[in-house]
């Protein structure tokens, strides 16, 4: 009976059933899993028990009083009852008081119809206030994105946990003062990472979507399961859908819904769902011209932000018609994890988001996380306020929103990634069994000289070392930094080696939406060649969502398919809205590829790469009453050859001057982010005031400069809370040139002054 | 026991009035009848009950305002749906009862919400709360019954009364520093850790240390023990200080510092241990400017210089000690060794001084022969700044220049020897043994558990029941020592055991060193004879042990000079009240204690904790949850910290644990 005694079965009887369950789970976890209700307000899975609201309490078999199931561990052999005249009066009486000057605007409130205190007034037949309190006047607060109403609120506390415990943001708090208390955001005007996850867990209408308030009911929308296809995370939502107003019946997305109980999203997940192709129409010349330049295609250029099954047509018609494909996106992620997996010897990576959260110590190498993927960085969060993991930060850039959570951060110079994971190899795997090829190439490391030029003191190595004494639980996360990097694949087998040899956990995150998919299926070229034909792509003849191209194409919240996730997860998606237009299976089926509808493909999907012959309609896509995902399948680990050839680093190159970094900010991944209302503003970009100086820039001037082929017009502000000469350099505006960008994302800046914004 | 007229407290049942006042019966508990001095106590109510201690007592506004003090604690609280609402409706029922407008249906509503909140409350505080006014109610109904029928209002609804209340808990109750154990926790099991250590702050500016070393008395008197085992408290408080360092997030202070004060008024503190750091700290809070003047080159006192790095990594401590000397208003002076004249100087310059240089002299063991130049004979505070100024600090020489290989013997039994034997085992003592006069039982209860047992671990040879009867050296060198045995007779009269000497049970041990550590003694040579400073019979400073000022008005004394050799919590706890004093009597030239202090000084004469309690309404059978240690091989040759600490889930599960005994007691005076 003691938690010293991890994984021990236990067994409790449970309303007369005897239910099993593991030594550590809560009673009410124990419950669930049994299929048997206890009532809470305040339970949410995902975090840790708040018990704020009392409601969950049950009786237990001698033992005296009433006791909290939420948070109260199942102890073997307990007598448990979740139900009796004295558990419900408490019940009803904690809902009476819940419901004490509770504003009586359900007519009016957006959350009826899915209020937790609605149904609980119901269930417990609470239809009169008998007592009372002195009502307080309490306006409603305007958060930007979302309005807080503090009458309505129960404080349950739900919104608080998420914040600090999952998003890792500690924006929201409880500004405690007993009766008067109420929920604070003590970011709006930092940089609250205004993801809505907040408002996902309110169990009534204090937290609402601004956009959404007032718009539509909830029994009205029609929910449509769905991926988020905004980055690799590929989170489960839902897309709540309703014809547009009375006189047009045309659907529209009115918000973004999600198993919030079980999982999160991102602020472009939740909130940039507006992105459809909806003008698009069938043009049969498009469509004719379309085929005829497919015909003449040389090359195929397009990008990750697409379908595993568009993937396998595509790759279907390279194979029949000898094209070339081109994936800017995928490309550089292909052939860093082909050079991993010369020496771990296995397709997969071997972390994923969940083990992420619980590690024990996080190292994180060439990415700006917090912006990379809001879901490795919210599972970092987790893995920090659960477990205290250690997590050092490895970049050029410090990222200072992500200082609440790194607990060591080290700067290298810009270029030297291979430097940097060299030495990385050499101090995490130090003592550890080596193969002779391995430890003679770390013998020969010149340590000192590395660590000058990446500017990575030995000390800082020393004190990484130092942090890693809790033996398991290390996660090595790595990012888009490196895929791109001049030296990317001498990176990928250092990094496949503290995989293999360090007891470390690997997690290469996919730069974009289905890179880890088109990784799989394609095969991919690095150049483009002779005519080319671009899906969400540039090229000589362009196939579009973004409604701009030679011929329309389905945007992904208009398809049907599946993704390849970060977590190596083939996860399902559904159309939210009607597509009117042309599909790329319709193209290839001219050609004799493809067959009647795209998901006919799933089946298809090649099961040498790992994935299963399963047919799309079968995948399951829901989460238990645990919250285990059963979505979709994971892709299954494929054995390759092993060829482990490590090289020491030649002289790491230096990058003088003042720099750009390509990096997209604020749920802003891509051009079909952009496209949402919600993310209307502006591109900038953002520097440090020792930029400013070096760059011999003022605040509010406009630059113009060219980076990959592409001229970029930008107004420079200088952010304080950034340091170094690197500048943010955002993409996301510059519609399909943002998908043709395969370079090492650290480039010079050559800039010519334009003017002053005049704002 | 205590004079009272009724009392409900801790389930009696005493009812004294109408009675003749040589009749009354008196209560069995040292109840607050005297709230100072010079004034008496109406009533007390508290979580257990209430107690009267005057025939004439508006009951309604007792019960009035004890549901008041609730909506004033909840105001820092308020988190349960009990608690939150059901408090306030307590509160506005009776008030309402109160002034006349009550109805008999509010009577049934004050008994629905009480028992909802007795049965669900987050906190013991939601909990307790209603005990004493339902005791009230029924006790006194017919006060209440004679305000709704007439509709008037209670007797002394408008009159000037006092009703001073404070909040507390068993564990805070029990710890000298009197910290809010339940809001650190709360911080941790929430995961808000700036939280965590800004409520351990509010009286305890140690938190690394005090999350390291403290020998917990709070955990003796955890009321989680009376359901199955203490909670770590102490470990629990790391988290949050390692959080603030692991983050390099700055010093999260319990409140905004105030701005210096730039008066004039200045106070002087001679010592720059825990002590001397916490008044300090407390004082440059409230703005007041402070010099400390430290004698050793470094800071920390005992702490740094006496408690070993693998107990207490100085890298953690100095985060400790720059939280204070990092305050604008502290001056640090090290180096600086202040003998009578020097004190003389420092009184007449600043407005008050406070004393705090600990017990630094090494006693003796009391042996034939025990002469402090023979060589091996080591005292153990000597022994300890060795050890500790080069291993933290490259100052001086490494210790294993004289103990490497060698066999040494220290007679001690406290948390210093503990340090003395492990040091000499990683400072490459070939033999290490420990001499007590006790026995086993005997020095885990006086140390740890753990300490005694890593110690074992490590190759201390522990011989009980023993005493060094005579040092044998030659030319002034240590050769051996010859020990006598005892043993334990039991008193056949039932009382103590004696220690009787074994006959023929001597033997000798031969030895390179011999290290004392029995115990120490404060250096009094500081304070100028003319002051006739008064001391108690330890030779330690004389105070009343409230205020601390010593006998020589202005002149304080804090900590182990004060009271003996004693723990890191002690110390803090009595800086922390002797800095509040000074901080009042600097201007007013008063020796006084705000209501807080009265009350926390009633409160532990009254024993917060009770270990016959019965617990309800929480599970049992959750033991508590036990930190990963470094293995012996892994620890015993170096000076890494043995303690790793609990992992996340751990500090987790054990704050999960709490139950949050918050009580409120007031007192109407």
């Amino acid at each position: 009976m003691s938690i010293r005694e991890p994984n021990k079965t236990i067994t409790v009887t449970i309303d007369g059933q005897e239910c099993r369950g593991e030594w550590g789970q809560t009673i009410l976890q124990v419950a669930r899993a049994n299929d048997i209700y206890i009532p809470t307000m305040c339970y949410l899975s995902k975090v840790e028990p708040i018990a704020s609201c009392r409601m969950c309490v049950v009786e237990v078999e001698n033992v005296e009083g009433m006791i909290l199931s939420c948070q109260e561990k199942a102890i073997d052999g307990a007598v448990i009852t979740t139900n009796s005249d004295d558990l419900y009066r408490e019940r009803q009486n904690i809902t009476k008081l819940y419901d004490v000057n509770h504003p009586l605007e359900c007519g009016v409130c957006d959350k009826s119809g899915e209020c937790d205190l609605q149904g609980k007034t119901i269930e417990f037949g609470v239809d009169q206030q008998t007592f009372t309190a002195r009502d307080q006047h309490r306006p409603v607060q305007d958060w930007g994105f979302i309005s807080y109403d503090p009458s309505l609120c129960i404080l349950c506390e739900k919104c608080v946990r998420v914040c600090n415990e999952v998003v890792g943001d500690e924006a929201l708090q409880i500004s405690v003062g007993g009766y008067k208390s109420t929920i604070i955001n003590t970011k709006l005007d930092q940089q609250c990472a205004e993801c809505g996850e907040c408002m996902a867990v309110c169990p009534v209408g204090a937290l609402a979507s601004t956009d959404f308030k007032y718009t539509a009911n909830a029994w009205e929308m029609t929910r449509i399961p769905a991926s988020c296809a905004h980055c690799s995370s590929g989170c489960q939502l839902y897309y709540e859908v309703k014809h547009e107003s009375i006189d047009n019946a045309q659907e529209k997305i009115y918000r973004v819904t999600n198993e919030s109980e079980f999982s999160s999203l991102c602020g472009a997940g939740r909130f940039a769902f507006d992105y459809a192709n909806q003008a698009a129409t069938q043009d049969a010349t498009a469509f004719d011209r379309a085929v005829a330049a497919l015909k003449q295609a040389d090359t195929i250029r397009f990008s990750a932000t697409i379908t595993n099954e568009e993937a396998l047509l595509l790759e279907q018609f390279r194979a029949a018609h000898d094209v070339k494909l081109v994936c800017d996106d995928a490309y550089g992620y292909q052939r860093f994890l082909n050079a991993y997996r010369e020496v771990s010897g296995t397709t997969l990576y071997n972390a994923s988001l969940d083990e992420v959260a619980h590690s024990r110590a996080i190292v994180v190498l060439g990415t700006r996380i917090y912006d990379d993927n809001p879901m490795v960085k919210y599972h970092m969060a987790m893995a920090s306020k659960r477990h205290q993991a250690r997590i050092a930060y490895f970049h050029p850039m410090e990222d200072a929103r992500m200082q609440n959570l790194v607990t060591q951060f080290v700067k290298y110079e810009v270029g030297s990634e291979e430097g940097v994971a060299a030495l990385l190899a050499a101090t995490l795997l130090k003592g550890k069994v080596l193969p002779e090829a391995l430890q003679s190439v770390i013998d020969e490391l010149d340590i000192g000289n590395l660590s000058a030029e990446s500017n990575v003191g030995e000390e800082e190595l020393d004190a990484l070392a130092l942090s890693l004494w809790k033996k398991e639980g290390f996660t090595l996360i790595v990012g888009a930094d490196l895929y791109n990097h001049p030296e990317a694949e001498s990176i990928a087998r250092w990094i496949a080696a503290i995989e293999k040899y360090g007891e470390f956990n690997v997690l290469i995150v996919p730069p974009a939406t289905n890179a880890r998919g088109v990784a799989e299926i394609c095969t991919l070229s690095e150049m483009t060649e002779g005519y080319t034909v671009g899906y969400n792509a540039p090229g000589d003849f362009v196939l579009s969502a973004l409604g701009d191209g030679d011929l329309d194409m389905p945007a992904l919240n208009q398809q049907e398919g599946t993704f390849t996730t970060v977590d190596q997860r083939v996860v399902p998606t559904h159309p939210a809205l009607p597509y009117g237009g042309y599909t790329l299976n319709a193209l290839t089926n001219a050609f004799g590829i493809g067959s009647r509808h795209t998901i006919d493909q799933t089946i298809h999907l090649p099961e040498d790469k790992g994935f299963r012959p399963v047919a799309f309609d079968d995948l399951p896509d829901y989460f238990d009453a645990v919250g285990h995902e059963h979505r979709g399948y994971c892709l299954e680990a494929q054995s390759c050859p092993v060829n482990e050839a490590y090289t020491e680093p030649e002289d790491l190159p230096t990058y003088d001057g003042v720099l750009v970094y390509r990096c997209n900010e604020g749920n802003a991944f891509s051009p079909f982010t952009a496209r949402s209302a919600r993310e209307s503003e502006k591109a900038i970009l953002k520097g440090s005031a020792q930029f400013a100086a070096a760059a011999k820039l003022q605040e509010g001037q406009t630059i113009r400069f060219e980076q990959d082929g592409v001229s970029y017009e930008r107004v420079f502000h200088i952010d304080t809370t950034l340091k170094g000469t690197v500048a943010i350099h955002p993409t996301w505006d510059r519609g399909l040139s943002a998908f043709a960008l395969s370079s090492y994302r650290f480039a010079h800046l050559k800039f010519e002054t334009t003017g002053n914004d005049d704002e | 026991m205590s004079h009272v007229v009724f009392s409900t407290w801790r389930g009696e049942q005493i009812d004294n009035r109408g009675k003749d006042p040589e009749e009354y019966v008196a209560s069995a508990y040292s109840l607050p009848e005297e709230y100072t001095a010079d004034t008496r106590s109406k009533a007390f109510v508290g979580w257990d009950g209430v107690a009267i201690f005057e025939e004439e007592i508006d009951a309604v506004r007792l019960a009035t305002e004890y549901a008041a003090q609730y909506q004033k604690y909840s105001e820092a609280c308020g988190r349960c749906a009990p608690g939150r609402w059901g408090g306030r409706i307590l509160y506005d029922l009776l008030d309402k009862i109160a002034r006349g407008e009550g109805a008999f249906e509010d009577i049934e509503h004050l008994r629905e919400v009480s028992q909802t909140m007795m049965l669900t409350s987050k906190c013991e505080i939601g909990r307790t709360v209603p005990k004493p006014i339902l005791d009230l109610m029924d006790h006194y109904k017919e006060q209440f019954d004679a305000c709704i029928l007439e509709q008037k209002q209670s007797i002394h609804y408008d009159a000037d009364k006092t009703y001073i209340a404070k909040v507390t808990a068993p564990c805070t109750d029990a710890c000298p520093s009197h910290v809010d154990i339940p809001a650190y926790i709360e911080g941790v099991r929430d995961m808000q850790f700036a939280d965590s250590l800004q409520a351990t702050r509010q009286t305890m500016p140690l938190a690394h240390t005090c999350g390291r070393v403290c020998p917990h008395p709070c955990e003796t008197a955890c009321r989680r023990t009376n359901l199955d085992e203490p909670i770590s408290i102490m470990e629990l408080k790391r988290l949050g200080a390692d959080y603030e360092t692991d983050h390099g997030l700055g010093y999260l202070h319990p409140q905004e510092p105030k701005p210096l004060r730039n008066d004039g008024k200045k106070v002087a503190i001679i010592g720059a241990g825990p002590a001397g750091l916490t008044a300090a700290y407390y004082l440059a809070l409230e703005g007041i400017k402070v010099d400390i003047f430290e004698e050793l080159p470094v800071l920390g006192g005992e702490v740094a210089v006496g408690v070993p790095q693998y107990r207490m990594p100085v890298e953690k401590y100095n985060k400790d000690i720059e939280l204070v000397t990092s305050m604008e208003a502290v001056t640090v002076h090290t180096n600086h060794r202040v003998d009578a004249e020097r004190l003389k100087e420092i009184d007449a310059q600043y407005d008050a001084t406070l004393l705090a240089f600990g017990t630094r002299l090494s006693k003796k063991v009391r042996a034939d022969n025990e002469r402090p130049e023979i060589k091996g004979y080591w005292g153990a505070i000597d022994m300890l700044d060795r050890v500790n100024l080069w291993t933290k600090y490259g100052i001086g020489s490494p210790a294993s220049e004289e103990l490497k290989g060698k066999t040494v013997v220290c007679v001690g039994g406290g948390f210093t020897s503990m340090d003395v034997v492990r040091c000499a085992v990683r400072e490459g003592a070939k033999k290490v043994i420990m001499l007590y006069r006790r026995d086993e039982k005997t020095i885990i209860r006086n140390t740890t558990y753990e300490e005694y047992h890593e110690a074992v671990e490590e190759g201390v040879e522990f011989i009980f029941h023993s005493a060094v009867e005579k040092i044998v050296d030659e030319d002034d060198v240590l050769k051996s020592l010859k020990i006598n045995k005892f043993e334990l007779v039991p008193d056949p009269d039932g009382g103590r055991p004696q220690l009787v000497k074994i006959e023929d049970g001597d033997f000798e041990i031969e030895t390179d060193f011999l290290i004392p550590a029995v115990s120490q003694a404060a250096d009094l040579q500081i304070l100028p004879e003319e002051w006739d400073i008064k001391l108690t019979s330890w030779n330690t400073i004389l105070t009343n042990g409230k205020d601390y000022m010593t006998s020589r008005p202005g002149l304080f004394g804090a900590g182990d000079c004060e009271y003996g050799p004693m723990t890191i919590v002690n110390a803090v706890g009595q800086a922390k009240r002797a800095a509040s004093v000074i901080s009042r009597y600097i201007y007013d030239g008063e020796v006084s204690l705000t209501d807080e202090e009265i009350m926390e000084d009633h409160l532990q004469k009254l024993k917060v904790y009770d270990k016959n309690e019965t617990i309800t309404g929480w599970m049992p059978g959750l033991p508590r949850q036990v930190s990963e240690k470094l293995e012996t091989d892994e620890r015993k040759t170096n000076n890494k910290e043995v303690n790793l600490g609990f992992t996340g889930e751990e500090a987790i599960a054990e704050a999960e644990r709490c139950m949050r005994c918050y009580y409120i007691s007031m007192v109407a005076v």
